[in-house]
């Protein structure tokens, strides 16, 4: 069995409580569905109208990039993966906010510490709940978008196979970055404030990178950087996190 | 009052102690030394309380045997296991804590929390239906907990603590925050629940203290101040009579020097503490002696020494 016992009694609880929480539920559903579905399938709608039509006369070449790029081109190239990051970074976030930072803050650890069970433990479970949280909203609005774009033969199997890399990629590192956001939030406030600096300066970076990178390189080496960053964020956490700086 | 240096104790390895500090000492990051080089230890069977003023390194001491802080220095044994040693978990299976003024969830029930607790203490359900039983608890198993009153909260996490059959109880300020009925139900089920039971009460509230124990460790400045027995530390205090005139202080005061006797005036009313040898012998002999040089005394009380009076003046004696 991959979890031990009192995790999977701990996850047991960590997925009754968030599946109670209407407002994070919602937080967690609303967004990806605007970030991998309505988003990019608005963009998409656009430039297939667009096609074919010939282009306004003062419309000039798009900022920063070369004459005669395929806006279609553009769309798979940087707004496709970065609405796909984005998602996979937010899911994890909302829900670690809620139940690693939320427990911490509501001081309701204090009963689970009161048990006999091993911070390790806790942490292992409310990292199970995340992970069973992100997959089971992000999984399926991935496969409507992976149909999507094979259906209409705008991408190929291989690009959509970089691109469940990157959500995947972007989710390990949403959820390292939540461990440590266990050690540095001590409230919900902070927790959303180091949310945002945590992930919001990923995507200049992220841009940058899809820009340098020619092809569908480009995801691989998002892919990487994501999980070279969350690899960091995980080494750090490992090493600091204790009960002792969770609690205080 | 005499200080109770005999009664002071420390450790000794490998005695069959409940819960044992060794020359524990902990420092926390912002550099503050909570607990300063402490031996001290209960043994099993023992109902003691642990008590010291704010900051003396109480909650310091319950968080080390929870698990949660690891000692600088010094080693902290629970149920003969090194804390977060590899027999902790073991122990703390035979271990129930209640914590002071828990948050509560509100997003889980009554009975979820008390499930999560019997699988995780590896109990049948007939042992947690016994519980809810006995702690009234089966109207309010739907309810989320953070809904409950502060008393039946209280319940719950005594439910909890005794789901493991524990041979051990830590309590931390256990009826803090209660009103008085509630505290008054909660003193009941904590009467009930240490029987039997090595104890260990934190609180402040001193005639909790004195209700449910019989030792006493008092900390102050991170330091253990007393470890004594109610009895032993009673015994270090000198008796004292209770007297009051109608003719005042004044008057009473120079009656009682004449016979060599030194009295205080009592600081709650206009009456005098005086120290005597034993005050059930000597009480007659003074009151006719007194009534005889013509005072009117119409109190005259043994003062009962309450463990209050001793925290008190053994705080006072060390300075603070």
């Amino acid at each position: 069995m991959l979890l031990s016992e009192p995790v999977r009694v701990l996850l047991w609880k960590e997925w009754r409580e968030m599946t109670r929480n209407r407002g994070m539920l919602l937080s967690s559903t609303l967004l990806p569905i605007t970030s991998m579905v309505l988003a990019p399938f608005s963009q998409l709608y656009a430039l297939r109208s667009y096609v074919g039509s010939a282009p306004p006369a003062d419309l000039g070449p798009i900022v920063g990039m070369p004459d005669g790029s395929d806006p279609m081109e553009l769309l798979l190239r940087f707004l496709f993966p970065l609405y796909v990051m984005l998602a996979g970074l937010l899911v994890p976030s909302v829900g670690s906010t809620y139940t690693v930072v939320g427990e911490r803050e509501r001081r309701s650890l204090e009963l689970l510490m009161i048990l006999p069970v091993r911070v390790a433990d806790i942490l292992m479970a409310k990292l199970a709940a995340m992970l069973l949280l992100t997959g089971g909203v992000l999984l399926p609005l991935f496969a409507i978008d992976a149909v999507v774009l094979l259906a209409l033969g705008i991408a190929t199997p291989g690009y959509v196979g970089l691109l469940l890399l990157v959500l995947l990629a972007s989710i390990a590192y949403s959820v390292a970055v939540a461990l440590l956001l266990a050690l540095l939030a001590r409230d919900l406030r902070t927790a959303n404030y180091l949310n945002g600096a945590m992930l919001g300066p990923l995507i200049p970076v992220v841009v940058a990178v899809l820009g340098a990178v020619p092809g569908d390189w480009g995801l691989v080496a998002v892919s990487a950087l994501l999980l070279l960053a969350g690899g960091v964020a995980l080494v750090i956490s490992l090493r600091w996190l204790t009960f002792e700086r969770y609690l205080a | 009052m005499t200080s109770p240096a005999a009664a002071r104790a420390a450790p000794v390895p490998g005695a069959d102690w409940a819960l044992a500090f060794e020359r524990v000492s902990k420092r926390y990051a912002n550099g503050v030394l909570a607990l300063d080089d402490v031996s001290w230890a209960i043994a099993r069977g023992a109902r003691a309380c642990l008590l010291g003023p704010n900051g003396a390194g109480k909650s310091t001491t319950i968080r080390l045997l929870q698990g949660a802080l690891q000692p600088t220095h010094g080693r902290v044994t629970l149920l003969g296991a090194e804390v977060n040693g590899p027999h902790y978990l073991a122990a703390r299976r035979k271990t129930g804590i209640v914590p002071q003024e828990p948050g509560m969830y509100r997003d889980l029930t009554t009975g979820e929390y008390l499930t999560l607790a019997r699988q995780l203490y590896g109990r049948g359900r007939d042992d947690l239906a016994r519980l809810v039983d006995v702690f009234g608890l089966g109207e309010y198993l739907d309810q989320m907990l953070a809904r409950l009153s502060g008393g039946y909260q209280r319940r719950v996490v005594l439910a909890a603590a005794l789901l493991g059959e524990p041979d051990l109880l830590l309590l931390d300020e256990p009826t803090v925050g209660l009103d008085p009925v509630a505290a008054h139900t909660v003193h009941a089920y904590l009467r009930s629940a240490m029987e039997q039971r090595t104890t260990l009460l934190c609180t402040h509230n001193l005639a909790e203290a004195e209700a449910l124990c019989e030792q006493v460790v008092i900390l102050r400045a991170g330091k253990v101040l007393v470890q004594a027995s109610l009895e032993e530390l009673r015994a270090h205090v000198h008796p004292q009579l209770r007297l009051a005139a109608r003719q005042g202080t004044g008057p009473l005061q120079a009656a009682l020097r004449q016979r060599g006797l030194v009295a205080e005036p009592d600081d709650e009313d206009d009456a005098v503490l005086v120290t005597v040898a034993d005050a059930a012998r000597d009480a007659p002999a003074l009151l006719r002696g007194l009534l005889a040089d013509g005072l009117d005394v119409y109190e005259c009380c043994a003062v009962q020494v309450t463990l209050e009076s001793l925290f008190l003046d053994l705080v006072r004696e060390a300075g603070g």
